[in-house]
């Protein structure tokens, strides 16, 4: 038997191939669509995994710290320590900000990591690509590759100087900021510490306040104006677990006994990927349809047009008694072969173009292989038009007149 | 061999019904034996076109008698249930223009007919080459027929109607886009090839240089055929 | 039977189809999860490691004068301004005296009047004296009533006990004003050690309540650094104990100290623990007190151990470990840490030997799946 439709491709291969490309263009696009929103799925999911906690343990009532903003009294973690199940429980502050390197600045997230069990305590960067992690308990600092920051650079938040000493890859914020570790205590600062301006002026509304300066208590202003610009509060705790011990249920117990709110990694993951980025992946699951029917629209056109040319061929195929099936299999082929050689350079194009993205691009395998069987059908069903015209060909028309 | 060859018998064509039917063909008696060439000529619009594509079997006649060699194909209806495989097997054709497949070599243009009948690759080629070196044109076995010459193409055009030896051939005016010799070179195969394969081998045509080739010719006129002693002049 | 144009059309292809298809392969298998992590190793090396703790203080003094009058006043005169220097018995300034000056010259006087009264007692003893004897030797001879020898006694007690209450008075005029006299004195403010003064609180002409302080001193010999040190790494931290102080104003430059003693109180809600760390050396110029300081603890040296670096300690389910590499394949070895020093290597206690490569850094999280292939630095980290 012979391949009526591999001929004609060999006969026109300029034209196929470089239509092939330039499908594979399009549908390099949605691929890389697709791995945009993977890699925010992954980035909340990255988040969730390099804190390295079972529980997080936020303010009651409220979806922090990441999706909304949580605050905890910093010695709460004790309390849920002494909680049946808890292995680890070790404080942590989120904060998205911008941070300074010389003249230029960085939009992070500012991640407070609890001092504690090298290894053991969660919040920590689980591993780095360079560097060491944080030994001294102030004023060092841990950045992702991505924020640009190369080992021994200082880097400002707020007031106070850091150096780094380590690097991480992947560790970013469910938006995709890269994250800087500093120590907690310090982080604590960056937080809450107000500007010097701020507080030199809210020092001189104390002193202005007769309350707290009393002419026969030379102490007191002192000692309210220290507890105003103290800071005991973080985020989150967060909570590891002894083996053995289910999630939901030590989870129910610290709720129920603190009266906290307490998230499992599911609900973590829910939280994340099913609120935060939700409008976004409707987004681009809009894009990805829209992708889809154009791809469809430029296989089916091609696929017609090379059939049109070929129409009087296909007379003569079916006058000298070619089968039907052995014409439709022919263009369909055709079209195949098109969405193969368009979904090659599309994977290619993706996975070289994806790293030039400013966000994560993640493509996975299962959404290449879906990627290929969703080109596949495209192409069937966008032959399917140019199949019907070249049925309808009457063979008598070869013979004219 | 009266029994083999083509053999119609008040063949009628209608086109609509009632008042405003109109007959193509009415009543067309025709028989070409195996091995014969015979012109079938008329002037446009005459119903030769027609007639060729009921003979072809692309269009299907309102009445009528067809035999094909040994077989009735139609009787007031098709006797045959697959009209592609008839075409395929039984009947050749030739156009005006060659159709050759342009993405296929010569000899796969004319292998295509076997190979698509399940002939293995190996064989169709091989019938064809056979078939090219009859027709001369063996050289050009691995040209793509845009390499061709008219006469040339036309010749491959010739050895594709001839490849699955059928018992007919239906060349609907073969010679037009040639200039005199190389009108007479085709003629000349056909008859060649009828002799030498036992094919019946209808040519239409209205080109003048030919019809005194042929030792019969069916005039062909407002659907009515009239069949006349040709001047069978032979060939140098 | 050549089949030339067919052959160089397929050859056409085959150089636009073949590289294509190889870009894909490789793409499929070197990137995305199928791809190999890129790692890089470590062997574990005997070392000895210094430990070293970090903590940060604040400059303080370990002496501040306050210096204030004793009883509630005005200002008169106040000499000395912030960052003056000052001697020890230096007069500093003076409180207004008020009626004091009065009350001294009244007193005075009241110590006159004694003197005088104790002259007329004397007088009076003298005479009664007198009077005494004569008639005593009367009496001896007869001469007079016993009665009247008698009363002459008596006259001669009375002007006894009149004299030595007249000493008295003046005794107590004096401490009188020799009070008024010392309190006079106590207005002057007079610095109490050599110092500089760090806080001048009220300007003359001001009221001070008793005990309030007027200006500050502070002996700049006698300054510290007060340090917090996170509880969880301050095991070791001991008096005596090495420091290096880096100030914030002087970034760059490192001071020699030494650790005076660890607080036996630790601070409950900050989680640290206190020391006070003195400068071996005095630093010029005086670093203002309140100011930030970085303090470095060096801890006796240890004896050589097993050392990874802390990059290497990863956590898997509740295990404490690293990922090992025997015979190019990865696995996960528990392993107990002993102390770490600041330059980011921690000794291991158990679960490695000496020549073991483990895994410093990892392109992404390790599985025990996971295909490596070890390079000198992980892509993408810029030198």
């Amino acid at each position: 038997m012979i391949s009526l439709a591999g001929r004609d491709i060999l006969h026109a291969w300029g034209k196929f191939v470089f239509t092939g490309i330039g499908l594979g263009l399009l549908i390099g696009v949605t691929l890389v669509m697709a791995g945009v929103y993977r890699g925010m799925v992954d980035d909340g999911k990255a988040l969730l995994d390099n804190s390295g906690a079972d529980l997080w343990v936020v303010q009651k009532d409220t979806l922090g710290p990441y999706a909304e903003s949580s605050s905890l009294n910093d010695d709460v973690y004790r309390a849920i320590l002494a909680m049946p199940g808890v292995s680890q429980a070790a404080n942590a502050t989120y904060l998205t900000m911008q941070v300074r390197k010389g003249e230029s600045d960085v939009r992070t997230m500012v991640v407070g990591i609890a001092p504690g069990a090298l290894g053991a305590t969660p919040g920590w960067p689980p591993y780095l690509v360079a560097g060491r992690q944080i030994t001294r308990g102030h004023y060092e600092a841990v950045a992702d590759i991505a924020t640009g920051f190369k080992l021994g650079d200082r880097l400002a938040i707020r007031r106070n100087h850091y150096t780094v000493v380590g690097l991480t890859r992947r560790m970013v914020s469910s938006s995709g900021d890269p994250m800087v570790f500093i120590p907690l205590k310090d982080a604590q600062e960056a937080q809450f510490l107000k500007d010097n301006d701020a507080i030199w002026q809210s020092r001189r509304r104390t002193e202005a306040n007769p309350v707290f300066n009393r002419p026969g208590d030379p102490g007191l202003l002192d000692a309210v104006i220290a507890s105003q610009s103290s800071n005991a509060f973080v985020n989150a705790v967060l909570v590891t677990l002894k083996p053995g011990h289910a999630p939901d249920e030590v989870a129910e117990s610290i709720q129920r006994w603190k009266r906290l709110t307490v998230y499992t990694r599911a609900q973590m993951e829910d939280i994340l990927v099913g609120k935060l980025i939700a409008t976004s992946a409707k987004q681009i699951g809009m894009f990805l349809v829209i992708l889809a029917i154009v791809s469809a629209a430029i296989v089916a056109f091609i696929i017609y047009s090379l059939t049109m040319d070929k129409i009087r061929e296909i007379a003569v195929l079916k006058l000298i008694g070619t089968r039907s099936r052995t014409i439709a299999a022919m263009i369909m082929q055709q079209a195949l072969a098109l969405g193969v050689i368009g979904f090659v350079v599309g994977k290619i194009t993706a996975t070289f173009s994806a790293p030039a993205f400013p966000k994560y691009v993640l493509l996975t395998p299962m959404d290449s292989v879906a990627g290929f069987f969703a080109v596949l059908v495209i192409c069937v069903l966008a032959s399917l038009v140019a199949i019907r015209m070249a049925l309808k060909v009457d063979p008598a028309e070869a013979i004219g007149g | 061999m009266s029994g083999k060859g083509i053999h119609i018998e008040s063949l009628s064509k209608r086109y609509g019904d009632g008042d405003t039917a109109v007959f193509a063909l009415r009543d067309v008696n025709m028989h070409v034996a195996p091995g014969e060439v015979v012109g079938l000529i008329g002037p446009s619009g005459s119903g030769k076109s027609t007639l060729l594509k009921c003979l072809g079997a692309v269009i299907e006649p309102t009445a009528g008698r067809m035999t094909l060699g040994d077989e009735v194909i139609y009787a007031d209806g098709w006797k045959v249930r697959d009209l592609r495989a008839l075409r395929r097997d039984k009947i050749g054709f030739v156009f005006q223009a060659p159709y050759l497949i342009p993405f296929l070599d010569v000899t796969d243009n004319v292998a295509l007919l076997p190979m698509l009948a399940g002939v293995a690759n190996g064989e169709s080629r091989a019938k064809a080459l056979e078939l090219l070196t009859a027709l001369d044109v063996q050289h050009r076995a691995r040209a793509m027929p845009s390499q061709l010459s008219g006469g040339e193409q036309q010749r491959v055009a010739i050895a594709r109607g001839l490849v699955n030896r059928p018992p007919v051939i239906l060349a609907d005016e073969p010679t037009a886009p040639l200039d005199s010799e190389r009108a007479m070179a085709v003629i000349r195969i056909l008859n060649d090839m009828a002799r030498k394969f036992e094919t019946a081998i209808i040519v239409v045509t209205h080109d003048e240089k030919i019809i005194p080739t042929f030792k019969r010719i069916y005039h062909i006129r407002d659907g009515v055929t009239h069949e006349e002693a040709g001047e069978g002049r032979e060939f140098e | 039977m050549k089949k030339l144009p067919l052959q160089g059309r397929t050859l056409a292809l085959l150089a636009v189809i073949i590289p294509l298809l190889v870009l894909f392969i490789y793409v499929g298998l070197r990137s995305g999860p199928l791809a190999p992590v890129a790692v890089t190793v470590a062997s574990v090396e005997s070392r000895a490691i210094t430990p070293a703790l970090f903590g940060i203080g604040t400059v303080e003094a370990r002496y501040t004068y306050k210096i204030g009058p004793t009883f509630a006043g005005r200002v008169k005169r106040l000499e000395v301004h912030v960052g003056d220097q000052v001697k020890a018995g230096q007069v500093l300034g003076e409180m207004e005296p008020v009626d004091l000056d009065a009350r001294v010259r009244s007193q005075e006087s009241v110590f006159k009047r004694a003197e005088a009264a104790l002259r007329e007692a004397e007088a009076r003893q003298a005479y009664a004296q007198t009077q005494a004897r004569r008639y005593e030797q009367l009496f001896a001879v007869r001469l007079t009533s016993e009665e009247i020898v008698t009363t002459k006694r008596q006259e001669l007690q009375i002007a006894d006990a009149a004299l030595s209450a007249a000493r008295e008075d003046i005794a107590r005029a004096r401490s009188d004003r020799e009070v008024l006299l010392a309190q006079r004195s106590n207005l002057r403010l007079i610095a109490p050690v050599d110092g500089v003064v760090t806080v001048r609180d009220a300007d003359p002409g001001t009221t001070i309540v008793a005990g309030q302080a007027v200006v500050e001193v502070i002996d700049p010999k006698s300054l510290w650094i007060n340090v917090r040190f996170d509880q969880i790494s301050a095991s070791g931290l001991a008096g005596g104990l090495p420091a290096h102080i880096v100030l914030r104003s002087r970034g760059g430059q490192t001071l020699k100290g030494r650790v005076l003693r660890v607080e036996p109180k630790a601070d409950a809600v900050t989680e640290e623990t206190l020391a006070k760390v003195t400068f071996d050396n005095k630093p010029e110029p005086l670093p203002p007190v309140g100011e930030l300081a970085e303090v470095t603890v060096d801890l006796p040296a240890l004896p050589a151990a097993p050392l990874i670096p802390n990059a290497a300690v990863q956590r898997e389910g509740d295990k404490v470990g690293v990922w090992q590499i025997v015979d190019g394949d990865l696995h996960f070895s528990p392993v107990k840490l002993g102390t770490s020093d600041l330059n980011g290597y921690v000794q291991v206690r158990e679960g490695l030997k000496n020549g073991d490569q483990v895994v410093t850094y990892s392109e992404k999280a390790l599985t025990a799946r996971s295909r490596i292939h070890v390079v000198e630095h992980i892509p993408g980290v810029s030198r």
